[in-house]
């Protein structure tokens, strides 16, 4: 069994307000790591929006069915295209039918008088003015497709309206950030404060109080990490299973298991480092505030 | 061996005492005796290496505390105890947390051998399974053998106490000068603040009583000798106190 070291120091002598403590730390890292990955499997509003969002290409009339699928799965492979369908005429007529119901009378001596279309469905990141562009200059010089249809000014302004809804939920992030933060470094000022007769007790037999204060940073990094693992864990099997049950978290946050994708996956990971590193910075910061160099 | 020169102490404007000599070798238990306010927690200070004196030095296996590097000045300190006049007690903290303080200063300890040697020094000073009991709630002879205690966890080669016997009170003190002297004879250098030498100890000091400044100086006990040295100890035992300037 190995004994007490300077790494824990805080947990060794004050293991009561250091377990409350780290409680409201783990409860404030659980929520910024739910808002991390809610944000990045979402991408803010964009996977909302690539919900509601399709762009139709209307064929030419009489253009064959073997040919409409054929420009649906070339579009399909385009890097900002999530899917691409195409709809036969028939498939229209019923569409057209169902959005306005009595008109039947159109359709005169059994020919059909709507066209083909494919309708192309974007990537949540490529919901842009540029993967927009990319789509219609793929389907311009197609001689089968007679029409565009892309949002126009409407799409235009609802992009706009995206990057800000978008900055604003970052925005709410970095207050997240912000506010663990500051909860962080007043957390460690008292831990510092707590520990100042003990850290004068040890300097005074001859334990350099820069060793303590490195072996404490030391801990911190590892025990915040330890922490902010548990958290993101948490926060990973929270959005799990609320997008299992929940079909608005699943259209407006998506599926857990993109959870594991590289994407996701890399910043997660980062998001680890930076919480761990985060708490030995403010570990050390409070120290330096509370126990001046040299005192 | 730690030895002052002509060490002097300046407090709020007025000179405390200056030239006082000292030295106190392996194996030796000073008493430094003074009156109230005299400036004996100072002078424990200064020759802890914790406090500049205003005038003098303090040196230890002959380099300087305060003049050498800081180097020597923490690993003096590292192989020091100091048992103050009264312990300062925390809500709430236990003695079993001032062992475990003592165990980080220490290091290397395993919480077997921190638990066993915790109880060993505890049964000592007769504080036996007080572990968990909180320092405020001790009486003031109880905190005194229980600072001592923590002390001794780390086998300090020098010890300082500040009115330990005084704190420890009559019944202890014969006691706890057994265990001193027994730790002298471990070739610990020990030296001990108290406002006099207690009448029991009086017939035990092994020198006649020397003054430095406001305080009288008293050996207690001295490593023992081989028998052809024995003749030179005469010559020596004066040697490591001088009067004072002021005295």
């Amino acid at each position: 069994m190995s004994g007490p070291s300077l790494w824990w120091i805080d947990w060794s002598l004050h293991r009561g307000p250091m377990r409350r403590e780290t409680a409201g730390r783990f409860l404030l890292c659980f929520l910024a790591a739910l808002y991390f990955l809610a944000m990045l499997l979402s991408g803010g509003v964009n996977r909302f929006l690539s919900g509601q969002y399709t762009i139709s290409a209307i064929l030419h009339v009489g253009v064959p069915d073997d040919e409409g699928t054929g420009i649906a799965g070339k579009v399909a492979a385009l890097p900002p295209v999530l899917e691409a369908k195409y709809q036969d005429p028939e498939q229209a007529w019923a569409e057209f039918l169902a959005a306005y119901p009595g008109l039947e009378s159109l359709r005169g001596e059994g020919e059909n008088p709507l066209p083909g279309y494919v309708e192309v469905r974007l990537r949540p990141g490529w919901m842009t003015d540029e993967g927009i562009a990319e789509v219609r200059s793929a389907l311009e010089p197609v001689s089968q497709v007679e029409k565009i249809l892309t949002g126009g000014d409407v799409m235009r302004n609802l992009l706009r309206m995206k990057r800000w809804a978008n900055a604003l939920l970052w925005s709410g992030f970095a207050l997240v950030c912000v506010v663990f933060l500051a909860f962080l470094v007043m957390q460690e000022k008292a831990r510092a404060t707590r520990l100042l007769p003990e850290v004068s007790f040890l300097a005074s037999r001859g334990v350099p109080e820069g060793q303590i204060a490195s072996m404490r940073t030391a801990g911190a990094v590892v025990a915040g990490g330890f922490v902010a693992l548990l958290a993101t864990g948490l926060a990973c099997a929270a959005l799990f299973l609320a997008a299992r049950h929940l079909p608005l978290v699943r259209v407006t946050v998506g599926s857990a298991e993109e959870l594991l994708d590289a994407k996701i996956l890399l910043p997660a990971c980062l998001f680890l480092l930076g919480a761990a590193m985060l708490q030995g910075l403010a570990s050390l910061a409070g120290w330096r505030a509370t126990i001046p160099k040299g005192r | 061996m730690i030895e002052a020169f002509r060490v002097g102490a300046v407090s709020r404007g007025r000179t405390l005492w200056e030239g006082v000599d000292l030295a106190a070798g392996t194996g030796e238990l000073w008493v430094v005796a003074g009156p109230p306010s005299s400036g004996k927690t100072l002078l424990l200070h200064i020759l802890r290496g914790e406090r500049r004196p205003d005038s003098g030095d303090v040196v230890v296996d002959g380099e300087s505390l305060y003049r050498g590097s800081p180097e020597h000045n923490r690993r003096f300190r590292a192989l020091s105890g100091v048992v103050p006049e009264l312990l300062p007690a925390e809500p709430g903290k236990t003695l079993e947390e001032l062992f475990l303080l003592s165990a980080l200063a220490l290091g290397g300890l395993t919480d077997g051998e921190r638990n066993a040697r915790m109880g060993d020094l505890l049964s000592l000073v007769g504080l036996s399974g007080a572990e968990n009991v909180e320092v405020s709630s001790l009486s003031v002879s109880e905190r005194a053998r229980a600072a001592f205690a923590v002390e001794l966890f780390r086998s300090p080669r020098y010890l300082f106490l500040d009115m330990f016997l005084a704190s420890a009170g009559r019944e202890w003190a014969d006691r706890m000068g057994a265990l001193l002297r027994a730790l002298a004879r471990e070739e610990k250098t020990i030296l001990m603040m108290e406002r006099r030498l207690p009448d029991e100890w009086q017939a035990q000091k092994a020198s006649s009583p020397l003054s430095a400044g406001p305080f009288t100086l008293y050996r207690v006990a001295a490593p023992p000798r081989a028998p052809k040295e024995k003749g030179r100890e005469r010559q020596s035992q004066a040697s490591p106190v001088s009067d004072s300037a002021e005295g």
